[in-house]
């Protein structure tokens, strides 16, 4: 009688477990498989503190929180390094924030070309600034613009991203900025 | 502990093996046979802290692709045969014709024994669906190739499909319907 009362326990403990247990089973499996992925290394690389070419050009992304811009990363394929981030939605009025620092630790002048924009237009004028110069990248009915900076050697420049809404705008938008060291 | 429990925990633990080995074997076979040079490093990026890198983007698309296929393949087979020597066995019990194409084909030997439950089949379509999920989740990502999530998709399908007319099947051995009579 006692031990038939003993074993009803026992079953009753080791049933939610072994059911925990069964789907352990499928979750494991899972999760390991997902984790082996391989990854490329030059990508697992970046979004750490900055990225670096050959050539001596340093990237760094400067980070911190802002209302606006969300979910800063840089990335990097050769010689193009591409900075994206998600502008929320927000009234009319203008912001700016501290985007990327670049160091040119070449004994020589580096020529960069920057463009970039959001791919629905916003109605917002977009751009950076470097050394208190403006360089609109995209008029407000969508037009994206290229410019061409030159970096002198051994400086660190410091880049900022700025929006203009002239109206309210009430959607998220991804934008992407891209800088190519034109050699 | 019901029986049923323990039968499902004793017929995972061999499919969960082989999912994870089709996948580690997937990308050590290909990296061997096509001379990737392959790294595994341990940063913690995620739930586990081992990585396997490669250094450029086509190749990891390339190896994952078809550690990818390997994983699937590992379970697809299995899942494939058992469904199929069930739908034989299950088929000579009503069709005499069976038994003749059967020994025919020399598989008698599949048929003398019934050993795999829909339970069994259950679990190994549960897993080949965890795992073709994965490999259509990589699609979206592109990081593998499109064949092969398609392959899986549709393969997981079939292996669905199969494994639901396995259930009518004995489901009509223990209900049957109104045409026949017992």
């Amino acid at each position: 009688m006692k031990e038939n009362k003993v074993k009803k326990t026992l079953a009753l403990v080791l049933e939610p477990i072994a059911l925990g247990l069964l789907a352990l089973l499928f979750i494991i499996p899972a999760i390991t498989v997902v984790n082996l992925q391989p990854i490329t290394k030059k990508i697992k690389d970046l979004n750490v503190l900055g990225v670096t070419n050959s050539s001596g050009l340093k990237v760094n992304i400067i980070g911190g929180s802002h209302l606006i811009f969300l979910n800063e990363r840089i990335d990097s394929n050769e010689d193009i390094y591409t900075y994206k981030t998600k502008l929320v939605k927000r009234e009319a009025d203008s912001y700016s924030k501290p985007i990327l620092e670049i160091v040119n630790d070449k004994d020589e002048d580096v020529n960069l070309e920057i463009y970039g924009g959001t791919s629905i237009p916003t109605n917002s004028d977009i751009g950076i600034i470097i050394e208190e110069q403006r360089y609109r990248l995209q008029e407000p009915n969508g037009n994206l613009l290229t410019q061409k900076i030159t970096l002198r050697p051994k400086e660190t420049y410091v880049i900022y991203l700025y929006i203009e809404s002239f109206s309210d705008v009430r959607f998220e938008e991804d934008f992407e900025l891209n800088i190519k060291d034109v050699q | 502990m019901s029986k049923l429990l323990k039968r499902a925990l004793k017929n995972s633990l061999f499919p969960a093996i082989l999912m994870i080995a089709g996948k580690v074997l997937g990308i050590f076979l290909t990296s061997a046979i096509y001379g990737l040079t392959i790294e595994v490093g341990n940063e913690l990026n995620g739930i586990f802290s081992t990585q396997i890198y490669f250094e450029d983007k086509a190749v990891t698309l390339f190896v994952n692709s078809f550690s990818d296929l390997s994983m699937f393949l590992f379970l697809a087979i299995p899942t494939a045969y058992f469904i199929f020597k069930t739908a034989i066995f299950q088929s000579t019990v009503g069709n005499p014709k069976t038994i003749v194409k059967v020994t025919k084909f020399n598989i008698l030997q599949w048929i003398t024994k019934d050993d795999t439950t829909f339970l069994k089949i259950f679990i190994w379509c549960a897993f080949l669906w965890v795992a073709s999920s994965i490999v259509v989740i990589n699609v979206l990502q592109d990081s593998t190739y499109t064949w092969v999530g398609i392959l899986a998709g549709s393969f997981a399908f079939l292996c669905g499909v199969g494994a639901v007319k396995t259930f009518e099947i004995e489901s009509n051995n223990v209900y049957p319907d109104n045409k026949r009579y017992y």
